[in-house]
């Protein structure tokens, strides 16, 4: 690995917080990797060192530090984001905050929690079951609630109770010079301002440090039912989508998988589902009023022309159901063993859905790549895993083509280059185009909140 | 050339300093007054705001939009003088897409006058607040109403604006997609941002299907303890509710006296049901055993369309109603939000504060929300009363703060709160102060509001 030395300004920061924090602050090799080479199609990038801490103080401590030596700090929560947010193409220091793991409160009878943004969001739930409460963002990886603020992410379950940008009700945050503020509060809704809180989610670590979140909370329901279902072909699919949101039945969930993806999912899973578009469907709430929309759902997808249609009979079935869904990834990695690829992101209006597919595939199927699709048909919302090898400068440059194209499409369709995973390194040449002269009034909000521009530098654009 | 002639050559008679005109902006709702704008423009377009705020800019003139004017905070009152833009002639649908379940529109028009162009589409807007309030209004000031506990505010409900800058310069924020991670969420920064931002020309709003049946009830409680508990296990259960409102005893006198109801001067929950024929009967059952194990009385269903709409009115006429229980009275209106576990503690002080004060203020809420407003009417002639009520405002804003809430849920700061801002908001107070200053560096858009002053 190339390693080149730090800055004067990184070094000071470096020495500073050494003496400050000791054996926290590492500059190993191995260390420096785990912080700047991770899930990513993107060239890793190390910070010159890594600094583990363990509250607000801390890092407001820490980072008034960086700010005087005008070291870059990129914050770490559990590095699982896929758009290089974490790389450091600029050094500086690495601040994981996977130690700041405390449920701080649970307070049941207003539905809200208060945790450390490094609580990972299986073990808040975990630690959630006994109050009969949930947290919905169910994404794949292990991520830190801080992490899922700062990328405002989604999960399966966005449909029913939307993303972070739903869900995070407030935040304590450092600011870039070192100042702790907190955003929002505990009641429910608030026109005390402008909406700061709405601002750090999403801010991908770029305007501050999220040091604990606020998050609302969800009774679990009493009742669900799940179904899967196969289509003749993929309009069929999203026609079938649309009918179901607007027809306003308990949907929790709905996902869809086309062809490709199918035929992955019944190598990998060894089963024999249908090699045709697939949705997913979980519908949650009373026993009696699942029973009905279950019902209604199947008419629904009878309607739009579902070849097949299987409902879960009980809990054990179900979740063989669901867990075929979240092995997808794996499924497809199973197609071309030892590749990775770049999983895009799109997010159109529903009634768009069916046309940006089409007109992404038919491109697809005039190259070689292998590109299985999976998303959240709910919120208009897919990935396609181009599957390519980085060795390869040909197949790279036909996947990032693909890439460019789809958002492309999606933009011209009024949609957004990502619906969850954020911008990173990886999208940050698609946002002039998504957003035209709007970015630069990120640009000046930036400049407004973060002066000597030490926060998570380069990243969502470029100043 | 002159501002004035710019502004003219502009806009024609659109572009107005008569003083009926002028003065006709320079009112509202409430208690706070004073503000005379220099001017009053009309504009039609996009391009004719931008090129007004251009002309501005460069002239140093204020600019104040306007929707409605329900504001009851002063929002919109011209305090250094400047344009007012009153934004009612851009008051268009532009797009209805069913299937997404999206309208565009423009700021002007109202929520009743939007309802009424979705009605055939079997879709709504679903945010109501008591007065028939521009979009553009609402979004600039965080607007909800009594069906956010199941719909939320606007700031849930706005998925992308176009927006006016303080330089003229037109922006889009946020996309027709239901969800984006694509940077900062420059969509909520504007919303809730009173005019101090820039000029809404365009909203792009999410809607929802109009329920296939509804139906509502009205039951009242012996303590204020009691409904709240009553609201916390409805909301716990996972029910549902589309509307959980809140009148206390004095406020349903008033309605009762002003709408010509009978209902119980208690404690009283009004609460509405969406969905389907069968579901809609399942949670009304529900919420019928749940208000009985806490004590529930006089329950009484709205079945009929006619009872419903009688009991909603009632509701959304609560404030004339308030108003005339003290006749020749004018308001001060407040508006704590409080974690709902703090709700019955938060009106039972506030309600006991009153009651000392000697000045009428009945209570009434979204308590799903945990919001709730005390209307304390005055006599608009004594400052011994402006005075009582103003104490007890500022002391139901601190109690709010104490029981972990926010001094406004939903009207907003304008001029009336901008004192409770450094207490609630602390060091994120210059924050904001510093996004003014990056966005508005000539402090051109609605000066005065929102964020620190700038001597301060
Ligand atoms: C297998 C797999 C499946 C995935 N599925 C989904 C999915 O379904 N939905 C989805 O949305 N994403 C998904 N992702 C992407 C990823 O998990 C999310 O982006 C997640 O939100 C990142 O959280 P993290 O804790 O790993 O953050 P990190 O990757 O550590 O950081 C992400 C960004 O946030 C910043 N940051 C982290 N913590 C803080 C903080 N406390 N304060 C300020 N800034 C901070 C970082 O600087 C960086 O810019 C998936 C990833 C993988 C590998
Ligand atoms: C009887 C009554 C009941 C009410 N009930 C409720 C309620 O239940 N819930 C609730 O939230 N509010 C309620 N309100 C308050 C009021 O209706 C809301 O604040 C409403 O959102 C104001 O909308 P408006 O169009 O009247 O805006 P205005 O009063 O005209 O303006 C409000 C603010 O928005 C700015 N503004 C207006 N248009 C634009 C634009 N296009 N671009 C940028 N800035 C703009 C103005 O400069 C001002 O700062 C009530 C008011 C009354 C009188």
């Amino acid at each position: 690995m190339t390693h080149t030395e730090p800055s004067a300004g990184v070094q000071a920061a470096i020495d500073g917080l050494a003496a400050r924090f000791g054996s926290r602050l590492s500059r190993a090799e191995a260390v420096r990797a785990q912080h700047g080479a991770v899930e990513s199609w993107l060239p890793q990038a190390l910070p010159d060192a890594v600094l583990f801490l363990q509250s607000t103080e801390e890092v407001a401590e820490a980072v008034a530090l960086c700010h005087r030596h005008g070291a870059p700090v990129i914050p770490f929560g559990a590095g699982s984001s896929i758009e290089g947010q974490v790389l450091a193409p600029r050094g500086g220091i690495s601040f994981d905050l996977s130690g700041m793991d405390k449920v701080l409160a649970v307070n049941a009878e207003d539905m809200d929690c208060n945790v450390q943004c490094g609580v990972i969001h299986q073990n808040l739930n975990e630690h959630l079951r006994a109050t009969g409460l949930f947290f919905p963002v169910d994404l794949g990886a292990h991520a830190t609630l801080g992490g899922m603020a700062s990328t405002r992410a989604s999960g399966t379950t966005t449909v029913r109770y939307g993303s972070m940008r739903e869900l995070v009700l407030g935040l304590t945050v450092v600011m870039p010079d070192g100042q702790v503020i907190r955003t929002g509060g505990r009641a429910r809704k608030s026109a005390a301002g402008y909406d700061l809180t709405h601002l750090f989610v999403g801010a991908e670590g770029t305007l501050g440090i999220i040091t604990e979140v606020t998050l609302r909370l969800f009774g679990r329901p009493e009742a669900s039912r799940s179904i899967l279902c196969a289509f003749e072909d993929l309009p069929s699919a999203t026609t079938c989508v649309v009918a179901a949101l607007q027809s306003g039945l308990g949907l929790n969930r709905i996902e869809l998988a086309d062809t490709l993806q199918m035929q992955a999912i019944n190598a990998h899973g060894g089963v024999a589902l249908p090699e045709r578009p697939t949705l997913w469907v979980e519908l949650t709430g009373s026993a009696p009023a699942v029973a009905h929309d279950a019902a209604l759902f199947v008419e629904l997808a009878q309607g739009s022309g579902a070849l097949h249609v299987e409902a879960a009979d009980n809990h054990e079935a179900a979740n063989r159901l669901w867990r075929l869904r979240h092995n997808a990834l794996y499924a497809t990695r199973a197609l071309r063993p030892g590749i990775k690829g770049i999983s895009t992101d799109v997010c159109v209006p529903i009634s768009r859905l069916p046309d940006c597919i089409a007109e992404i595939r038919a491109e697809i199927d005039k190259t070689d790549l292998i590109a299985p699709l999976i998303g959240h048909a709910g919120d208009g919302n897919f990935h396609l895993v181009l599957m390519f090898d980085p060795d390869d400068a040909q197949e790279t440059a036909v996947a990032r083509q693909i890439n460019a194209r789809l958002i492309a499409i999606a933009l011209a369709m009024g949609g957004t280059a990502t619906g969850e995973h954020g911008v990173g390194l990886g999208k940050m040449g698609y946002m002039q185009a998504e957003h035209g002269a709007a970015l630069d009034v990120m640009r000046q909000i930036k400049r407004a909140l973060d002066p000597s521009g030490i926060m998570n530098p380069g990243k969502i654009f470029t100043l | 050339m002159t501002a004035h002639d710019a502004l003219s050559a502009l806009l024609g008679d659109r572009f107005t300093t008569a003083q009926a005109h002028r003065a006709a902006h320079a009112q509202s709702e409430t208690h706070v007054t004073g503000g005379l704008p220099d001017a009053v423009a009309y504009p039609e377009t996009t391009a004719e705001v931008a090129d007004l705020m251009r002309i501005c800019a460069a002239h140093r003139l204020p600019v104040i939009g306007w929707g409605a004017g329900t504001s009851l905070e002063g929002h919109a009152l011209a305090l250094h003088g400047g344009v007012t833009v009153d934004f009612t002639r851009m008051d268009r649908v532009l797009d209805i897409r069913a299937e997404d379940m999206l309208v565009r529109v423009q700021p002007g028009i109202t929520r009743e006058a939007l309802n009424r162009d979705l009605r055939a589409t079997g879709l709504f807007f679903p945010v109501d607040p008591g007065a028939n309030a521009s979009l553009g209004g609402m979004a600039a000031t965080r607007a909800s109403g009594t069906t956010a506990v199941r719909y939320g505010t606007m700031r849930d409900a706005v998925l992308g604006l176009e927006v006016v800058l303080a330089d003229g310069t037109v922006i889009r924020t946020g996309s027709a997609a239901p969800k984006s991670a694509a940077g900062y969420d420059l969509t909520a920064l504007f919303v809730g941002s009173e005019g101090t931002l820039g000029l809404i020309t365009e909203l792009t709003l999410r809607l929802h299907g109009q329920p296939e049946a509804v139906s509502a009830a009205v039951c009242g409680f012996a303590t204020m303890a009691q409904t709240v508990d009553c609201v916390i296990e409805t909301i716990q259960s996972g029910l549902p509710m589309a509307r959980i409102e809140f009148l206390d005893p004095a406020a349903v006198a008033a309605c009762n006296a002003y709408s010509g109801q009978t209902l119980a001067e208690t404690p009283l929950l009004l609460v509405e049901f969406h969905g389907t024929p069968a579901s809609v009967a399942e949670q009304a059952a529900r919420f019928g055993e749940i208000a009985q194990s806490h004590g529930s009385t006089g329950f009484r269903w709205a079945e009929q369309p006619e009872d419903r709409s009688a009991l909603w009115k009632m509701r959304h006429a609560a404030y004339p109603a308030c108003l005339a229980a003290r006749p020749g009275a004018t308001a001060i209106v407040t508006d704590v939000c409080v974690p709902i576990s703090q709700l019955a503690q938060a009106v039972e002080e506030t309600r006991a504060d009153i009651a000392a004060s000697g000045i009428p203020g009945p209570i009434l809420g979204h308590v799903g929300d945990g919001n709730f407003h005390a209307i304390l009417l005055i006599d608009p002639h004594s400052p011994e009363d402006r005075a009582t009520a103003k104490a007890l405002a500022a002391r139901m804003a601190t109690r709010a703060l104490r029981l972990g809430g926010t001094v406004t849920g939903e009207h907003g700061i304008g001029i009336g709160k901008l004192g409770y801002m450094a207490q609630e908001h602390g060091a994120a107070w210059p924050v904001m102060g510093a996004l003014k200053t990056a966005l508005d560096p000539l402090n051109l858009l609605n000066p005065g509001k929102l964020v620190p002053p700038h001597d301060a």
